[in-house]
C-alpha cells in the first residue's frame, strides 16, 4: 500500500510540480503568517492553560502551560520545530521537500519527550503499567517496554489553491527502531481571514500509521499484534492580536484514533483531545 | 559580521545601546535649526568620513563604530562640526585651516555630518554617513496541520 500510494504521489507531484527549481519568493515581500525571512531564526512562546488527554491506560492527560515555538528557513533548508528539511522545489502555489519528523506516538509515554518539551515539568516516568488483557480468562501482563525517540523522513508535498493550504508527507522510520511507514495528509481551511474579531481557520487530515508503528508503540509480540491505523483529525484554531506583539490564540483538535490503537490492550480512549487558549510572545 | 567599509576596526550591536561620545564637547549643546539654514556661496572646505559607509548584515540592527572626520580649508577658518541627528555632537575650531575629529557611535540610520558657521546658520560643508541594510527575502513559511499551534 506505501509503494502504491507513494506512487500516486510522486505522479501528481510531477503533474503539479513548480516550474521553478530553486525556492522562488515571488509573492513573498514581507513578513506575514505565511511568509519568513531567510536567514533569520523566528522564537515564540504561549503562555495559557490547555490539555491534551492521553489515551493510553494508567497515564495522566498532558497539561499545556509553556509552548515553545522556533523556526528557521534558508534559502532551501528549514527547521519547523522538531521537523527538519530540504525544500527541492518551490512555486508560487506547491513546493516539494525531503523532511524529517520525529514520530508522534511517544509523547503518550514519556512525559519527557521533546514534543511535550515545557508542556509540563519533566517527571521522565513514562509508562511502565502492568495492564491485562481484558478479555483474557487470567490476567496477562503486558510487558512494559522502551520507545525510543523515532524519526521518520520522506518527500512532503504542499500546495495552495484557493486559500487552502494541503500537504501530503510519505515518511519511513530512519532510526532503526520500527522501520515502519506513516502518511500525513491534511488540509488548511481559513473560515475568517484578519476579521475583526480575529482569524479562524480549520484543519482537517489524516495519520496513516503502518503496522510496524502501531506495534511498536502499542502492541506487544503473541499478546497485541496489530495492522495499521488511520487516525483523522480535525483542528480549530482562533486568533486575534493583543496589544504589542502579543497574540491570543485558542484552539481545539480532536483525533480519531485508528481501530489498530484503539483496540490495544494499553489504550482505553479512542480519541485525543487537545485544547488551549493562551497568548503568544513572538521575539 | 559585516563592517563597515573604510572602517579598521568596526563591530555592529544588536543592543539599543547609546552612543559614546568619545570627545569632550566642551560642555556646549548643539542647538541644530529646523529650519536648514542655506549653505554659504564661495566657501572651498572639504569635509571627509571614514567610514561613509555602513552595511548592515541581516542579524544586525545597528552599526556601532569609530567615525572620523577631517576637513581641510584654504585659510584659517572659525566653524563647528555637527550631527543633524545627534544634537549632543559639537565640535568647535577658532581659526583653524583644518581639524580632525573622532567619536564612536551607534546608530541605526544614516548620519548627517555638518560643518557650520560658530552660530550654526550656514552650512559650509556637509557628508553623510550612509547606512546600508543587507536585503531580506522572505520564503513561503511552511505548515505543521499536526503542531499544536499550526
Amino acid at each position: 500500500m506505501y509503494k502504491l500510494l507513494l506512487g500516486s504521489l510522486l505522479a501528481s507531484m510531477a503533474f503539479a510540480a513548480p516550474s521553478q527549481t530553486a525556492p522562488t519568493e515571488a509573492d513573498c515581500q514581507q513578513a506575514s503568517d505565511n511568509c519568513a525571512a531567510i536567514g533569520r531564526w523566528n522564537f515564540s512562546v504561549a503562555l495559557g492553560a490547555g490539555v491534551r488527554t492521553n489515551p493510553v491506560i494508567h497515564s495522566q492527560d498532558i497539561p499545556l502551560v509553556v509552548i515553545p515555538q522556533v523556526s528557521y528557513y534558508g534559502k532551501r533548508v528549514f527547521l519547523n520545530n522538531l521537523d527538519l528539511g530540504f525544500t527541492l522545489a518551490e512555486g508560487n502555489s506547491s513546493s516539494i521537500s525531503l523532511i524529517a519528523s520525529p514520530g508522534y506516538d511517544r509523547v503518550f509515554f514519556y512525559r519527557s519527550d521533546l514534543q511535550n518539551i515545557f508542556v509540563s515539568g519533566f517527571s521522565g516516568s513514562g509508562y511502565n503499567a502492568t495492564v491485562v488483557r481484558s478479555d483474557a480468562q487470567g490476567a496477562v501482563a503486558f510487558p512494559p517496554k522502551s520507545r525510543r525517540i523515532t524519526y521518520l523522513a520522506g518527500p512532503e508535498w504542499t500546495f495552495k489553491f484557493e486559500g487552502v493550504t494541503g500537504q501530503v508527507d510519505l515518511l519511513h522510520e530512519i532510526t532503526a527502531q520500527d522501520h515502519g511507514n506513516e502518511i500525513r495528509a491534511a488540509l488548511g481551511i481559513p473560515l475568517i481571514e484578519r476579521g475583526r474579531i480575529g482569524s479562524l481557520g480549520v484543519n482537517v487530515g489524516i495519520t496513516w500509521k503502518s503496522a510496524a508503528i502501531v506495534n511498536y508503540y502499542y502492541g506487544s509480540p503473541n499478546l497485541y499484534e496489530a495492522g495499521s491505523a488511520l487516525n483523522p483529525f480535525i483542528k480549530f484554531k482562533f486568533s486575534r492580536p493583543l496589544s504589542g506583539k502579543w497574540r491570543l490564540d485558542a484552539l481545539v483538535q480532536y483525533e480519531r484514533l485508528g481501530r489498530a490503537i484503539a483496540n490495544s490492550p494499553i489504550v482505553t480512549e479512542d480519541q485525543v483531545v487537545t485544547a488551549f487558549i493562551g497568548a503568544t510572545y513572538p521575539f | 559580521l559585516s563592517r563597515p567599509l573604510l572602517a579598521p576596526r568596526t563591530r555592529f550591536s544588536r543592543g539599543a545601546i547609546a552612543a559614546v561620545i568619545a570627545l569632550n564637547c566642551g560642555g556646549m549643546a548643539a542647538t541644530v535649526s529646523a529650519d536648514e539654514p542655506a549653505p554659504a556661496s564661495g566657501v572651498d572646505i572639504r569635509l571627509q568620513l571614514s567610514p561613509r559607509v555602513c552595511t548592515l548584515a541581516l542579524k544586525d540592527k545597528r552599526c556601532q563604530t569609530e567615525v572620523h572626520a577631517s576637513w581641510q580649508a584654504p585659510r584659517q577658518e572659525s566653524l563647528c562640526l555637527i550631527v543633524l541627528q545627534r544634537p549632543d555632537v559639537k565640535r568647535c575650531w577658532e581659526n583653524y585651516s583644518e581639524g580632525t575629529y573622532s567619536i564612536k557611535m551607534v546608530f541605526a540610520d544614516d548620519l548627517t555630518f555638518q560643518l557650520r558657521d560658530p552660530e550654526l546658520r550656514q552650512i559650509l560643508s556637509s557628508e553623510i554617513l550612509h547606512v546600508i541594510r543587507e536585503a531580506i527575502h522572505y520564503r513561503h513559511q511552511r505548515r505543521d496541520p499536526w503542531n499544536v499551534f499550526e
